[in-house]
């Protein structure tokens, strides 16, 4: 049996695919909570902006408002639906969950940035007004349809079909549609604005990055288990699919970035953006299709561990979920 | 790091170069500086470059508001009321002088992070406009004149600090010299009483001494717990978690002058009855009305406790107003009382006792707090508990401090470090210069007692009657990788305990000449010093010097001590970013880090390392993002010697048993104590047990953070991609994408 053979497999005994139940407890260890980001030290900074960055901000807002409820929602309709593993089950249901505490996040952002409710109320509406926030949504909804109607993966056809979803909600959606919204709110970082926002950042980055990891890994799987699913026409459809993404996150950031702002312009995001769809096309085994440098020098810090103290804000480090019993002769 | 080792660094050009002129935005320079500082992550020299451009845009910051000398930024800061009629005088009088004495070049002893901080956190800004007043040598010398009576004085402690040789704490670079110099770090209040009134006046005082940019130990053992009978209303108490919140949400709400939030520990005693709910309220599930976000926790713990545990024995918990006894009494008094409350059944319950040092241990592993302080330890070898009525209730927000409290006196301590890696070449260390810095160090020390702002009236008559301090130090670690030493060595725990017996020594005998000139602090008839015991002599082996142990004892004996207590080693989280060094007694927790703090995030890089690579051609970009990836690491890089990784291990990969030993080892010539962080990648309860067992046994007084490691962490964004490995076949291994990312530690089992 393959992992992605119709069915509802409840064996977890023995396990085929330990490696996702490990996922799923790792994960467990980093809960976290929203009412542990202070986002109320943002306001001082938000009366500092300039018309341009705070037209930046709620653009950033707007977006984050619906991003993770689609892909909560496709993970609902197309992906737990498929991965036939109960182990492979749980680390979804356990995503599901660290996507409703990520909606919880941006709607407490919302609620703290936005005072009034008509504001509120656009920033949700912006997937039908804002045309830069349009287009995203739209390819999103284009790819959750595009297997909505199947029921079981049967043949070669329909399992490519999924493989493009998972590929798309990881590596476009989360893996580049997000870490764009990121980096926003990075460089915003790095110029002393917005800590509250990006100290949660922080936490919703580490869950992605794990989520986009996890589906990687059952594309490993599926490749290892059924290796003729991938061929130069899926290689092709992917890297179609990751131009496309590319594409629409650059309209986004023309409309963020406008005529550029210090340290940031639309140029430079393009090139970030080509940079992180090699990285994802190379995770995946597939060549490059841009071969550009990262320009974005602050988004190195985000790859190191970070040191803080309490007298500034909460470090982020600690772990839940801590085994054994007490004993006195362990090696330290 | 290391910042004071260069002295004759050339001024980098910039790197936008001729564009860099006059008509250049202040936005377009800030931006220069910025993209400087991200560039230190290939090359650490670039933090110099950015910080001479910051120190650049500084100066012409500051000249905007018509501030181009030292008397001049002096008189406007005056005339804007941030400064003192003492201060804005003095200078006025010796103008000419102190101008000539300002050494702007001394800016370049700065990395950037340290000049970036001195100019987001300390430089004086004016109140309207926001801009920069002072220059940051005119900073470390208002600094210096806040505490000097002579010019000889000021040019003594100026060329200390802008040497970056010694930096007095946060509290007093903010607020030397000020209307308002409130000079201490740390405030330990005894616990409230065990009523409404006490309680309520307990968080006024604490938010009066918050306020002034000092930090909050208190003591909440006397508390009645929940479910006791409330007398006046025939009600039963909650219990001490509602009064934490308030406290939580008070502490929260004083705004240190927009510099950083209050911060406050609590410290409780593991046989209070609601203990097991205290060591919840950092957790970050269950219900969020019995959490406290912002407080710290510390568990005070007597001796009794750890044998129980030990013995597996079981454990008494009290309701304080039941046993009210319990709180003032350490040693054998504590035993005696506590067994005799526990034979009378006036215990609330009885828990194993490994049951509640296993939760101790769960709440260390996943919120670091709950720090394990040594009740009996603390008091046992306190020079101000020789008389009976004088106990160590607590200790303060970072476990350093170990005064004497009460219910009129609130403990203060003043604090300074040393910054050992101006001390020290590839020669060896310069023990001579170590005790002129002291020696300075001391004396402005037990100034600022004199000169500080007290917020309350408990605080003011406390420290003008036991006059403590507390002298530490910062770049052990750079001293270690200066000369070689691996942390774990024999040589770095002999050269550590000679300097930190050189340190006790030297403050002592200057405190000895204070009390000489100006008389021993008025209550020195209490201590232990005036009953010819010095701290040392707790501990029979420690006597490395006696000859100079018996001098200085035969001298105290004469002149008695200004100082009831001198040493103490603080975090000196912000000053050694300031000194470029690492902090205090510490190893590096990573060769690669960033720092997030208010002013945004900022990489660190081990320069040491950097050299060593960089001389046998091994800076490479595969080399950077191998220790990226490695998360700080190199010891899975292959190609380096053994050498070289072994002085370089982090935090993680040091024997956290070495790091207790040289903090043992040390103690003799502490006599407060040391903020001693831990570190555990993965903790188990089983670790972490056995770890807290030997730090009790091995004699120290307290531990503070727990340091662990997120359990999962981001996908790396600059760090090339790594194919999916080729033999997924097994896909029980598919998780090998991420083998060997440290940051992953439950994941990869490849490094341990």
């Amino acid at each position: 049996m393959t992992l992605l053979d119709p069915g509802m497999d409840l064996t977890l005994r023995p396990m085929r695919y330990p490696g996702f139940y490990e996922r799923f407890r790792a994960a467990i260890r980093n809960t976290w909570t929203v009412e542990e980001v202070d986002l109320a030290s943002d306001l001082p900074d938000l009366d500092k902006l300039t018309p341009d960055e705070m037209h930046l901000v709620r653009r950033l807002v707007a977006f984050f408002a619906t991003g993770d409820s689609i892909v909560a929602n496709n993970l609902v309709l197309n992906l737990y639906k498929h991965v036939n593993a109960p182990e492979a089950r749980l680390y979804l249901s356990r995503q599901l969950f660290e996507e409703a505490v990520h909606v919880q996040f941006y709607l407490t952002l919302l609620d703290t940035y936005l005072k009034e409710d008509e504001e509120r109320r656009q920033a949700f509406a912006a997937i039908e007004h804002i045309p830069s926030i349009r287009q995203k949504a739209e390819f999103c909804f284009k790819w959750i349809d595009s297997i909505s109607q199947l029921d079981e993966l049967d043949t070669a056809e329909q399992r490519r079909a999924f493989l493009l979803n998972l590929i798309c909600f990881a590596a476009c959606i989360e893996g580049l549609f997000f870490y764009g919204a990121f980096a926003y709110v990075y460089w915003l970082r790095s110029r002393g604005l917005l800590n509250g926002l990006a100290s949660g950042t922080n936490w919703v980055f580490r869950d992605e990055s794990m989520h986009m990891e996890f589906a990687f890994s059952v594309v490993d799987t599926v490749r290892a288990e059924e290796p003729e699913l991938f061929d130069d026409e899926l290689t092709a459809q992917v890297t179609e699919m990751l131009e496309e993404a590319v594409a629409a996150e650059l309209a986004f950031a023309h409309d963020l970035c406008g005529d550029g702002l210090p340290g940031m312009s639309a140029t430079d995001m393009r090139a970030y953006l080509e940079y992180v769809a090699d990285q994802r096309l190379t995770r995946l085994g597939m060549p490059r299709r841009y071969g550009t440098a990262n320009p974005f020098a602050f988004m190195e810090l985000q790859d190191v561990q970070e040191l803080s103290n309490f007298f500034e804000r909460r470090v982020s480090a600690y772990q839940v979920g801590i085994e054994g019993s007490v004993s006195f002769d362990e090696d330290f | 790091m290391g910042g004071c080792a260069v002295p004759t660094f050339q001024r980098a050009r910039s790197p936008m170069g001729e564009q860099m002129t006059d008509s250049a935005t202040v936005d377009d320079r800030e931006l220069a500086v910025r993209e400087a500082a991200a560039r230190v992550g290939a090359d650490p020299g670039q933090s110099r470059v950015a910080a001479a451009l910051l120190a650049e845009l500084i100066r012409d910051e500051a000249a905007g508001e018509g501030v181009d000398t030292f008397s001049s930024s002096v008189r406007l800061a005056h005339e804007q009321g941030l400064l003192s009629d003492e201060t804005a005088a003095f200078v006025a009088a010796h103008a000419a002088e102190l101008d000539a004495l300002v050494d702007d070049t001394a800016d370049d002893r700065f990395e950037y992070f340290g000049l970036r901080t001195v100019y987001d956190r300390y430089l004086l800004r004016h109140p309207h406009t926001r801009k920069v007043i002072e220059r940051p040598q005119h900073f470390l010398m208002r600094v210096a004149c806040g505490l000097s009576d002579t010019v000889d004085e000021a040019a003594r402690l100026y060329e200390l600090m802008s040497r970056l040789e010694y930096l007095p704490s946060s509290p007093t670079l903010f607020n030397s010299g000020a209307r308002r110099p409130q000079l201490s770090s740390c405030f330990l209040l005894d616990s409230p009483r065990d009523e409404l009134e006490s309680i309520y006046e307990r968080y006024g005082q604490v938010a009066r001494l918050s306020k002034y940019a000092g930090g909050i130990g208190i003591s909440w053992s006397r508390i009645r717990s929940r479910g006791s009978l409330i007398r006046g209303t025939n009600g039963t108490s909650n219990g001490i978690v509602p009064w934490l919140r308030t406290l939580d949400a008070s502490v929260a709400a004083v705004n240190q002058g927009g510099r950083r939030k209050g911060a406050a520990c609590v410290y409780l005693e593991p046989w209070h009855a609601d203990v097991e709910e205290f060591l919840e309220l950092r957790d970050n599930t269950g219900e969020d009305q019995r959490r406290t976000h912002n407080l710290n926790l510390a568990n005070w713990i007597p001796d009794e406790f750890m044998r129980r545990v030990e013995a597996d024995a079981d454990w008494s918990l009290f309701d304080p107003k039941e046993v009210p006894e319990l709180t003032d009494l350490w040693g054998e008094e504590f035993d005696a009382a506590y067994r005799r409350a526990e034979a009378e059944g006036r215990y609330v319950r009885q828990v194993p006792a490994r049951r509640l040092y296993g939760r101790m241990m769960r709440t260390l592993a996943q919120t670091g707090n709950g720090w394990m302080t040594f009740k009996d330890a603390a008091n046992r070898t306190c020079n101000q508990t020789a008389e009976p009525g004088n106990v160590v209730h607590l200790s303060n927000l970072c476990t350093e401090i170990l005064e004497v409290t009460g219910d009129t006196e609130t403990a203060v301590c003043n604090l300074g470090s040393v910054n050992l890696a101006c001390h020290v070449t590839p020669d060896g260390f310069d023990f001579a210069k170590l005790r002129d810095t002291v020696r300075v160090a001391v004396r402005f020390l037990d100034r600022t007692i004199d000169r500080g702002y007290y917020p309350t009236p408990e605080a003011a008559a406390t420290n003008a009657k036991w006059r403590p301090i507390g002298l530490g130090v910062m770049g052990l670690a750079d001293v270690f990788f200066t000369l070689r030493l691996p942390f774990d060595s024999p040589e770095a725990l002999e050269l550590s305990t000679a300097i930190a017996e050189e340190i006790a020594l030297t403050a002592y005998n200057t405190s000895a000449d204070l009390a000489e000139e100006l008389g021993a602090h008025p209550a020195f008839g209490q201590t232990r010093a005036a009953r010819g015991v010095l701290h040392p002599d707790h501990f029979p082996a420690a006597h490395r010097k006696p000859a100079e142990w018996n001098a200085l004892r035969r001298r105290v004996a004469e002149v008695g001590l200004r100082n009831s207590l001198l040493v103490a080693i603080a975090p000196t989280a912000t000053i050694a970013s300031i000194a470029g060094c690492y902090e205090c007694i510490e190893p590096q927790v990573s060769n690669v880090f960033k720092r997030e703090t208010l002013s945004g995030e900022f990489l660190q890089i081990n320069r040491y390392l950097v050299a060593d690579l960089r001389a046998v051609g091994k800076w490479t970009q595969q080399i950077r993002d191998a220790i990226k990836r490695g998360g700080g690491s190199i010891q899975h890089i292959p190609g380096l010697d053994d050498e070289l990784k072994r002085l370089y291990r982090t935090a993680w990969e040091i024997p956290q048993k070495a790091l207790i030993d040289l903090a043992a080892a040390r103690t003799p010539y502490v006599d407060q104590s040391q903020s001693l962080n831990l570190f555990m990648a993965t903790p188990t309860i089983g670790k972490l047990s056995s770890m807290y067992a030997y730090a009790w046994k091995a004699g120290l007084k307290t531990t503070y953070y727990l340091r662990s490691r997120p359990a999962t962490s981001i996908a790396q964004t600059t760090v090339a991609a790594t194919a999916p490995a080729v033999t997924v076949g097994d896909t029980a291994d598919d998780t090998a994408v991420t083998a060997c990312s440290l940051e992953n530690p439950e994941i990869c089992e490849a490094c341990q």
